[in-house]
């Protein structure tokens, strides 16, 4: 058994397939690359395979991680080339390294991403126009509330992502906003880039369509993996 | 060409993933390259249309001709279709997102009647007028084939070309010779003319139907000479050598069948009489071993699959099943690809067949004994006898199968309520013989029992035979009696199989039913949550308006042998006078034997080579 990530770019109309949908994708990628995963034990056995984070249905990204084990110890170059092989288009493979066999699981090494935000800023529902957009206000609240459904509960919680939010940068062109960020994306802390921009809408008192957004995941931060 | 910008689109609907493409062996290429552009469509959903196996081979075997190109189109979910309709987005293909108006040729597959109002949103959604009379030589040329293409005369008014049987060798036939008349400048007209020398190629607007004052019939006049009395099917003879989709597109999304698939063989022997599929593919062709095997691993290897299904209408028919099967299981254990074997006929080997592939997990078994009584299955030769069916579940449940599942007609011919009984009370003594044979779980053990509406069909021994009126009796009746502990009962809701049996055996006039229907919103008909009663019922009010009679008269009415029927213009292969002897044994409840051990005179033998003749007789 060898153990190994992989780095891959998700573009395109590819964003359109959702984190389930990924997992019976990269099952069958490696089969048809002829690389045999390891499985775990019992009477459903599954391959062992991994997301460190899981990509909201929209999103495209320019470096998500996946871990797996092999059955057989390959070089990793000869893995990126052969699934580079089988990918269809959108789907990109960047990097695949070796992992110590034991070791902690990249779910649990993730620790923040960063993400790039456009957002086509609709001037009459916003009131104002994007560069006149108070950003350093709205960074400066004192909480920056969102309602967030929790799981299983029905109604949503109001929570406080100000201390979420590690890094921001903004630049306002044409009534678009560009954003650069970086977010606690872990299981200690995490936070969605949605939550990030209902809270946008909500401080000029508007709601902001999913349309108007385009998210793409740039990087990701691993606690104690040699990137 | 064009192509359309549906981003906006993708983000506000439920599932996206069902109109981008860009699957896994999705082939793209160049419009301007190619001769014919052709569009083809699945009236429904992507994961229904994606599961149907007919569309890969066609797709397949179309791409790889140099001058055609084949893109898929699906009817849109009722969500995107609102969002299309509000902003003005024309249907489009998957492959370029070119709207479907554009190409040259739109063709569907009709595979069940209540995918045509889909197909008639679907023309309207492209922007394309809806009357093959109204339409100029600047929209596409709509074709159609499928099962339901052996009664055309429905769709007969929205079609211009069909194109009944297999289409391996006919649809790139006739998309080529479609390319050399638009290369040369000629008229559609003259193409048209041309094209019906194709086998295989219908096209109504050379036919002109004449009706009594009952509304039956009269004769089918012909309004251009060249165009052939009656349309014989198209077919391939040698599957062997018709090319197989090897590389499959593989899905994104979870679509309804999603596994690699590999067709056996067409056609089937057995000949019971209500099934149109074991008529129309006649004669039976298998797929050599070899050949079955090859496209298994180069599948299972090409798609990354990790289950795999067989295609045919009766599996345990296959004339070298036994080593078929232990190859392929080989195959997919080596491979960890797992395999289901649907409609065996369950004989020892098959069990331990199934006991290997399904060592773990059982899933469950099925029997399909169609009708409750022996007399009753006499009626539509279906030789299957209760002794076949009770040491077939002893078996399963000795060997710790806990969940069996029975498949039911109702409203056959010559049905009575004995028939019915027949049917609670084989589940019944199901559950009686599990509990006497006191195997570890037996508790656990149940059977689901699921109920059918017949629907008459044409080129079947029962294309003269009524519909029921009393389903819904019927179901209440054995509703009751289904009320048996550890027996699950399903049945069908009849206002479909009442639809489905009008457009099975409809006439041209059933056209303007259809239509109205759509007018008043009907689409996704077979979904309960999209069926409108409300809609339909309108639909037929218009037409007995407009014709003097409602729609039961091609429901519920028996047909004499001398009339003449719609679909009289498709020559399914067998003869009529074939079909007439099997109505004739059936009233007595006279079977006839599998064609495997005698000839039974179909008559598809006088212009085809059918290999299975006789061969165990
Ligand atoms: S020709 Fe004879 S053997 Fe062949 S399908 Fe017809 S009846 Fe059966």
């Amino acid at each position: 058994m060898a153990r190994y990530y992989l780095v891959f770019s998700k573009n395109g109309y590819a964003v359109y397939t959702s984190h389930l949908d990924m997992q019976r994708f990269f099952k069958r990628a490696f089969a048809r690359a002829e690389i045999e995963l390891a499985f775990s034990n019992g009477f459903n056995p599954h391959p062992k395979m991994s997301f460190a984070q899981p990509l909201s249905l929209g999103y495209s990204s320019q470096s998500e991680y996946l871990e797996f084990q092999t059955k057989e110890q390959m070089p990793a170059e000869q893995i990126k080339s052969r699934l580079a092989e089988v990918m269809p288009e959108g789907i990109g493979i960047l990097r695949c390294v070796q992992l110590p066999d034991n070791g902690k699981s990249l779910a649990a090494m993730c620790v923040a991403a960063s993400y790039r935000i456009f957002i086509r800023w609709d001037e009459d529902e916003m009131g104002c126009r994007a560069d006149k957009f108070d950003m350093r206000g709205f960074l400066d609240q004192k909480e920056i509330l969102v309602l967030k459904r929790m799981k299983k509960k029905k109604e949503p919680k109001e929570i406080d992502i100000k201390s979420k939010i590690r890094e921001i940068e903004w630049a306002a062109q044409d009534n678009i906003i560009i954003m650069s960020t970086k977010l606690d994306a872990g299981s200690d802390s995490n936070l969605s880039p949605d939550l990030l921009i209902q809270a946008i809408g909500r401080y000029t008192g508007a709601v902001i369509p999913p349309e108007n957004v385009e998210i793409s995941r740039v990087d990701m931060e691993l606690d104690g993996l040699n990137q | 060409m064009s192509t359309i910008h549906i981003e906006s689109l993708l983000k506000k609907v439920e599932k996206p993933g069902r109109y981008i493409g860009g699957e896994f062996n999705e082939i793209r290429k160049d419009h301007a390259a190619a001769g014919t552009t052709f569009a083809f469509a699945f009236p429904d959903l992507y994961e229904i249309g994606m599961s149907y196996m007919g569309m890969q081979i066609l797709y397949n075997i179309i791409n790889h001709e140099e001058s055609l190109l084949c893109e898929r189109v699906f009817a849109p979910a009722v969500d995107m279709e609102k969002l299309m309709r509000e902003e003005g987005v024309p249907l489009f293909a998957l492959e370029s997102k070119t709207p479907v108006r554009e190409f040259d040729v739109l063709g569907f597959t009709l595979q069940y009647e209540m995918s045509f109002t889909n197909m008639l949103n679907m023309l309207d959604l492209a922007g394309i007028p809806l009357h093959a009379d109204e339409r100029g030589a600047d929209a596409p040329l709509i074709i159609a084939g499928g099962p339901c293409a052996y009664d055309p005369e429905p769709l007969a008014d929205f079609v211009d070309v069909f194109l009944i049987g297999d289409g391996e060798e006919s649809l790139p036939a006739f998309l080529k010779l479609y390319g050399e008349y638009k290369a040369a400048g000629k008229s559609r007209k003259a193409f048209l003319q041309e094209a019906v020398k194709i086998q295989g190629v219908y096209v109504p607007r050379f036919y002109e139907p004449v009706y009594n004052e009952d509304g039956t019939l009269k004769e089918v006049r012909k309004l251009y000479d060249g165009a052939p009395d009656r349309v014989r099917k198209a077919m391939v003879q040698e599957l062997d050598l018709a090319e197989y989709p090897v590389k499959p597109l593989v899905p994104m999304i979870e679509i309804v069948q999603d596994r690699a698939v590999v067709e056996l063989f067409r056609g089937c022997t057995r000949g019971c009489r209500f099934c149109q599929a074991g008529m129309i593919y006649r004669p039976v062709r298998e797929r050599s071993p070899e050949k079955i095997f090859a496209i298994a691993d180069q599948v299972t290897k090409n798609t990354g699959q990790d289950e795999m299904t067989l295609l045919s209408l009766s599996t345990s028919d296959y004339s070298h099943f036994e080593e078929m099967a232990t190859d392929l299981i080989d195959l997919c254990t080596e491979r960890h690809v797992g395999l289901s074997l649907p409609s065996l006929r369950l004989d020892s080997f098959s069990f331990k067949v199934l006991n290997e592939i399904q060592k773990y997990r059982k899933s469950g078994l099925t029997f399909a004994p169609e009708a409750g009584t022996q007399r009753l299955r006499n009626v539509i030769n279906k030789n299957i006898t209760e002794e076949n069916i009770f040491s077939s579940v002893r078996q399963a449940i000795e060997l710790g199968w806990k969940h069996i599942k029975f498949y039911f007609m109702m409203g056959l011919p010559g049905e009575t309520l004995e028939d019915l009984d027949g049917i609670a009370d084989i589940a019944q003594r199901v559950m009686q013989l599990n509990r006497e044979m006191h195997v570890a779980g037996s508790s656990r053990f149940n059977v689901t029992v699921s109920v059918s509406n017949f629907v008459p069909k044409a080129h079947t021994p029962f294309q003269w035979a009524p519909q029921d009126a009393d389903f819904t009796e019927k179901h209440d009746y054995l509703s009751a009696k289904m009320k048996i502990k550890g027996v699950s009962f399903h049945y069908h809701d009849d206002p479909v199989s009442r639809l489905e049996a009008v457009f099975a055996r409809g006439d041209r006039r059933t056209g303007y039913f259809l239509e109205q229907a759509w007018k008043n919103g009907c689409k996704f008909d077979s979904w309960s949550e999209n069926y409108s009663a409300e809609g339909w019922q309108k639909a037929e009010d218009a037409f007995r308006e407009k014709y003097g009679y409602g729609t039961d008269f091609y429901r519920t009415r028996e047909r004499s042998y001398e009339e003449v029927l719609p679909w009289d213009i498709v020559d399914c292969g067998v003869s009529k006078a074939f079909l007439m002897r099997e109505m004739e044994k059936a009233k007595e409840a006279v079977t006839t034997d599998d064609c495997r051990i005698r000839c039974n005179g179909c008559g598809v033998n006088t212009w085809a080579k059918c290999p299975l003749e006789g061969i165990h007789g």
